[in-house]
């Protein structure tokens, strides 16, 4: 076994084949992978919200949370490893929600579906194609990433693990 | 508010809160389960969204979790969240108390998921109306959402919710211990208020 890279709330990490990158547990977050087949290269990122309006200067400092400021930053460091701007590819999971509370101001708690919305448009804006995704729904999701097959294996509880 | 800058004193009320909430809490589910439910002595303390994930142990966890958002002048989250078996359990108890002659294993999942969500309801209610009680005010709760998942997903819903404040979230956070030493269930009662109602809380409390 390779070593697997675990990526944590908010963080980006960005490894070389053969390693691999694991997120544990993604509910309403997004782990959306950026990769290079050619230049064997992937980056990771656990996005946590939509966008970074309106946040705190604080909150700027870990530029993974928001989808608006992680891709950027995610295509920057992925090409400083050896990565071909033109040549990555984007595969995603997560952004489900978990509990839906019938008249309740639950804003909030529809994030999932605004995280993968937000994702899907910046991705499409800066050019990059993304060939797989399975977002939405109220499972929670465990992924990992294969700088060997390229494949996201997802794993929802009760429902088994799926490769895309 | 942001909950890293609250004093010591302020914690420290904020955990009597937490304390007046599962004491009724714990004695709503006594009632209703007729046994001992012991609770041992609440946390406050505030955690960086980014270390939630893992702040109740490994994230793989199989948990069971009623949610429910109390609105109005105070508003928070509130969670009751045990490993899944012990949820299981709580269910079994349950239908052994109050339906009697039923076998908790005839019972359809469709109906034990509805009585594991009633249960929770009860638990959060009678949190929730004790804090009530205390600082006055109307308040209104959502009705209740049920998760069967990772805990590291639960908590990733969570942090997703106080990341839109912030970057700390202050977690109450409470152990019930339901029917004794002996074949016990465990869960925790959890409340997150939200930071714009630490202001309301510690106000009425006269420790702002």
């Amino acid at each position: 076994m390779s070593k697997a890279h675990h990526v944590g709330m908010a963080e980006m990490t960005v490894v070389s084949s053969p390693e691999s990158l694991v997120t544990l547990g993604l509910g309403s977050c997004i782990g959306l992978v950026l990769y290079d087949q050619t230049a064997k290269v992937a980056g990771m990122a656990h996005i946590m919200l939509p966008d970074s309006r309106g946040a705190k200067e604080k909150a700027l400092e870990k530029p993974g949370k928001f989808a608006d400021t992680a891709i950027p930053l995610l295509i920057e460091q992925v090409c400083r490893r050896g990565a071909v701007r033109s040549r990555l590819k984007a595969k995603m999971a997560g952004g489900s929600q978990m509990f839906a509370l019938p008249g309740a101001q639950t804003d909030f708690l529809a994030v999932g579906s605004r995280n993968s919305a937000e994702t899907t448009e910046i991705l499409k804006k800066m050019g990059i194609s993304l060939v797989a995704s399975d977002t939405g729904g109220n499972k929670g999701r465990t992924v990992e990433f294969s700088t060997q097959t390229w494949m996201l294996s997802v794993r929802v509880l009760g429902k088994g693990t799926s490769e895309i | 508010m942001d909950p890293s800058s609250l004093t010591n004193l302020q914690l420290d009320a904020l955990r009597e809160l937490g304390n007046i909430g599962a004491g009724n809490a714990a004695t709503a589910l006594s009632i209703m389960l007729s046994c001992f439910v012991d609770m041992d002595v609440p946390k406050a303390v505030p955690v960086s969204i980014y270390d939630l994930a893992e702040y109740y142990g490994d994230p793989m966890e199989m948990v069971s979790a009623v949610f429910v958002r109390s609105e109005g002048e105070f508003t928070c989250s509130l969670i009751f969240i045990q490993n899944t078996e012990e949820g299981n359990r709580l269910v079994d108890l349950l239908i052994s108390k109050q339906m009697e002659g039923m076998d908790p294993a005839d019972v359809p999942d469709e109906m034990r998921d509805s009585a594991l969500t009633e249960i929770g309801n009860i638990i959060l209610s009678s949190f929730l109306n004790a804090i009530n009680v205390l600082i006055g005010g109307a308040h209104s709760i959502s009705v209740p959402g049920l998760a069967h998942d990772m805990l590291g997903s639960i908590l990733d819903v969570v942090a997703s919710i106080y990341g839109q404040f912030g970057e700390f979230a202050l977690i109450v956070d409470t152990s019930l211990k339901i029917g004794g030493e002996e074949g016990g269930v465990s869960g925790k009662v959890v409340m997150l208020p939200d930071p714009g109602s630490f202001e309301v809380l510690l106000g009425k409390l006269q420790v702002l």
